[in-house]
């Protein structure tokens, strides 16, 4: 489907690029909303785990996981996973310090 | 006791001797860093008989730390005319290590047109006749293969590849990889310097060489198991670099606005799914055959963020195929086929030509309308030209400045006549901030490491903010120079910058090895001593904080999509560097 003014569109990034590509065909994928969200709700409508969300993009800024998405926004899911110093330059650490999506080291 | 050789390419002569006591506790970017301001005019030119080049492994080169198989390169770049360190993986800095060899200094310059190999082995210094069939053009890989017939399969190589043996501004050394592939010390046209003293290729052979002496194996030990645990630990190892490569950044920043387009135009590209790291890893998986989705650069990598991308048939086309080269064939200069991309890379590998400074040239060169926009065959035709060199590649070859002024552009996105890779400074100020005022011309690798408390530095950082971005270009620098010094691969930042047992153990590992006892403020007071040494030689070649400053348009041609202009003020600029 094509965008329109109401609805999300929606990327994910690393893994979850295959994942959306292999359950909506092919991304962007287009979400008509009614109403605003967040993008933990948007997640678990996407059946997408908590646990790939580091960041997401909204309307290019990163945002908190549990931002409020309203209808028209571009939205992206980043797991874990970005390298460099970009992690701080695009503001991760910034924008998502106290949130319980935000980086954690998980021992193996 | 750890070698100081001197190859001078005036007598022919070489000699060996101690480190001297002033470059005993250094290595890498350090040393490099120190023995060019001390012995190289700042004035010189960068092409003459006065420029030095000095190669030295990093402090823990050549033992079995995790991803410390880098080498420091350093000269007078002919590209910035500032101080240059030029970083690569590779074989020959953890062989230079077991050998023994501090650093290896190459000075002076012969009277004739004969090229010359140097080879380093348990014996000394060996200084050759080059074989004429690898002079005059002839590529990289097929250089690799003959110096390996002839000299072993197994030494190292480092090369002035066809772009160096021309002297051209952009021209890299390329280094031998495990496998026999390319890798390279790539910006500032290091290689040039290499030709320059008619040196066609350093072979190096460990035959007989001992393991390097650790003062306390047991410590050593002990915090290599630390050290690694926190990188493998985090997901940028595990998943990000492996998985996708440093190309797993197209996506990111496209969708933050900062993926510089069509000669830095724009911030984003409808493209990106052509040629991002998930493409790139679903094309290599799928085809198959001698494709590696991971690979490392070096032996004891264990980040991995290298490839293999084969051709349609499962053929090795190239490897460390990086987001900064594929940014800037695919988005600046906009050639939307990943295939296309990646056969330019090999070119670019095969004649020995930095990938960024000429992706950058090539983008800007179209925009002044010397080369169609997005044409890869004509791109591809360019790099293979400067094995001749055409008229046309030479200007390539002489770097994004110089297209700029041949093309009379003034949007030429250069910092002291080195391109702006990858990342744009309207939209992630931060960045440009070290693009601004590092002493290499803009290089996203300067500012790239943090030593501090990362929630203190980057906690309240917004891209488009002014607020922290001083603090945060400054602290990066610092850590950045100080990691270079040690032969750490960069892309440890995160294992020490999310972990601060990381970055103990680092230092850890290097006082096991040489039974010191360094804090972590001696590791940050490292750094900033390498940054004043190199705006010290940069003072004296005659740069001023003048030179600090990103290209002009970039204040007054916002780019979408955020429409952000570039707003720091002199003053606030050169605050980054006062420490």
């Amino acid at each position: 489907m094509e965008k329109s003014s109401t609805a999300l569109e929606i990327r994910g990034f690393l893994q979850l690029d295959a994942y959306l590509k292999k359950k909506f065909g092919k991304t962007p994928v287009y979400l008509e909303i009614e109403a605003p969200l967040s993008g933990l709700e948007l997640s678990k409508q996407l059946e997408i785990d908590r646990d790939d969300i580091e960041v997401i993009f909204v309307n290019g800024f990163v945002q908190e996981v549990d931002y409020i998405l309203n209808p028209g926004d571009r939205v992206a899911f980043l797991p874990p996973g970005c390298p460099g110093p970009y992690r701080i330059a695009l503001g991760f650490y910034g924008k998502n310090q106290g949130n319980e999506a935000n980086f954690k080291i998980k021992n193996k | 006791m750890q070698k100081f050789i001197r190859i001078n390419m005036t007598t022919l002569q070489s000699t060996i001797t101690e480190v001297p006591e002033k470059y005993v506790g250094l290595g890498g970017r350090a040393l490099t860093s120190s023995f060019v301001n001390d012995e190289v005019i700042p004035t010189c030119h960068a092409l003459g008989k006065n420029n030095k080049i000095i190669f030295a492994p990093g402090l823990l080169s050549g033992t079995s730390a995790p991803n410390s198989g880098r080498m420091s390169v350093g000269a007078k770049s002919p590209l910035t005319g500032t101080i240059k360190e030029s970083n690569t993986g590779g074989s020959s800095s953890q062989m230079l290590a077991k050998l023994g060899i501090k650093a290896f200094v190459i000075e002076g310059k012969p009277d004739n047109t004969t090229f010359y190999v140097i080879k380093l082995d348990i014996n000394g210094v060996t200084i050759e006749e080059a074989p004429a069939e690898i002079l005059g053009g002839c590529g990289n890989y097929e250089a690799i293969r003959i110096l390996g017939e002839k000299y072993g399969k197994h030494v190292g190589i480092a090369l002035a590849g066809p772009a160096g043996e021309y002297r051209m501004p952009a021209a890299n050394i390329s280094f031998k990889d495990p496998e026999g592939n390319i890798r390279s010390a790539g910006r500032g046209g290091l290689g040039a310097v290499l030709g320059s003293k008619n040196v066609k290729a350093i072979v190096i052979d460990e035959t007989g060489a001992g393991a390097v002496p650790i003062a306390d194996p047991e410590a050593f030990r002990a915090a290599s198991k630390v050290f690694s645990k926190a990188i493998l630990d985090h997901p940028v190892a595990g998943t990000g670099l492996a998985l996708y490569g440093t190309d797993v950044l197209v996506n990111i920043l496209n969708e933050a606005g900062g993926l510089p387009a069509r000669n830095f135009t724009a911030g984003r590209i409808e493209h990106n799914d052509n040629i991002s790291g998930e493409t790139l890893n679903a094309t290599i998986t799928e085809r198959g055959g001698e494709g590696k989705v991971s690979h490392g650069c070096h032996k004891g990598c264990i980040i991995r963020c290298s490839q293999w991308y084969p051709d349609k048939q499962g053929k090795y086309i190239t490897s460390g195929f990086e987001y900064e080269t594929i940014w800037g064939l695919g988005a600046d200069a906009g050639i939307e086929d990943l295939d296309a991309i990646a056969y330019i890379d090999r070119a670019m590998d095969d004649v020995g030509i930095d990938s960024i400074e000429t992706a950058v040239a090539v983008a800007t060169a179209m925009d002044g309308g010397l080369i169609p926009w997005g044409d890869g065959k004509a791109v591809l035709q360019i790099v293979e030209d400067m094995a001749k060199p055409t008229p046309l590649a030479r200007i390539i070859a002489g770097g994004a400045a110089v297209v700029g002024k041949v093309c009379g552009l003034y949007r030429t996105p250069v910092v002291k006549d080195q391109a702006i890779p990858a990342y744009d400074p309207r939209a992630i100020k931060g960045i440009g901030l070290t693009y601004a005022t590092t002493t290499m011309g803009a290089d996203h690798t300067a500012g790239y490491c943090i030593s501090g408390n990362i929630l203190k530095i980057g906690g309240f950082i917004d891209p488009l903010k002014k607020e922290g971005q001083i603090e945060y270009a400054r602290a990066m620098q610092i850590g950045t120079a100080a990691i270079d010094s040690t032969g750490m691969c960069l892309f440890v930042y995160f294992g020490v910058a999310d972990n601060p047992g990381g970055y103990q153990a680092l230092i850890d590992m290097i006082n096991a090895q040489y039974g010191i006892q360094l804090t972590s403020d001696d590791v940050d007071e490292l750094g900033k001593t390498v940054l004043r040494i190199e705006r010290d030689f940069n003072k004296r070649a005659g740069f001023t904080n003048a030179h600090d400053r990103l290209p002009e348009f970039m204040e007054y041609e916002p780019i979408a999509p955020h429409n952000v202009v570039w707003d720091f003020t002199p003053e606030e600029i050169d605050e980054v560097m006062k420490f």
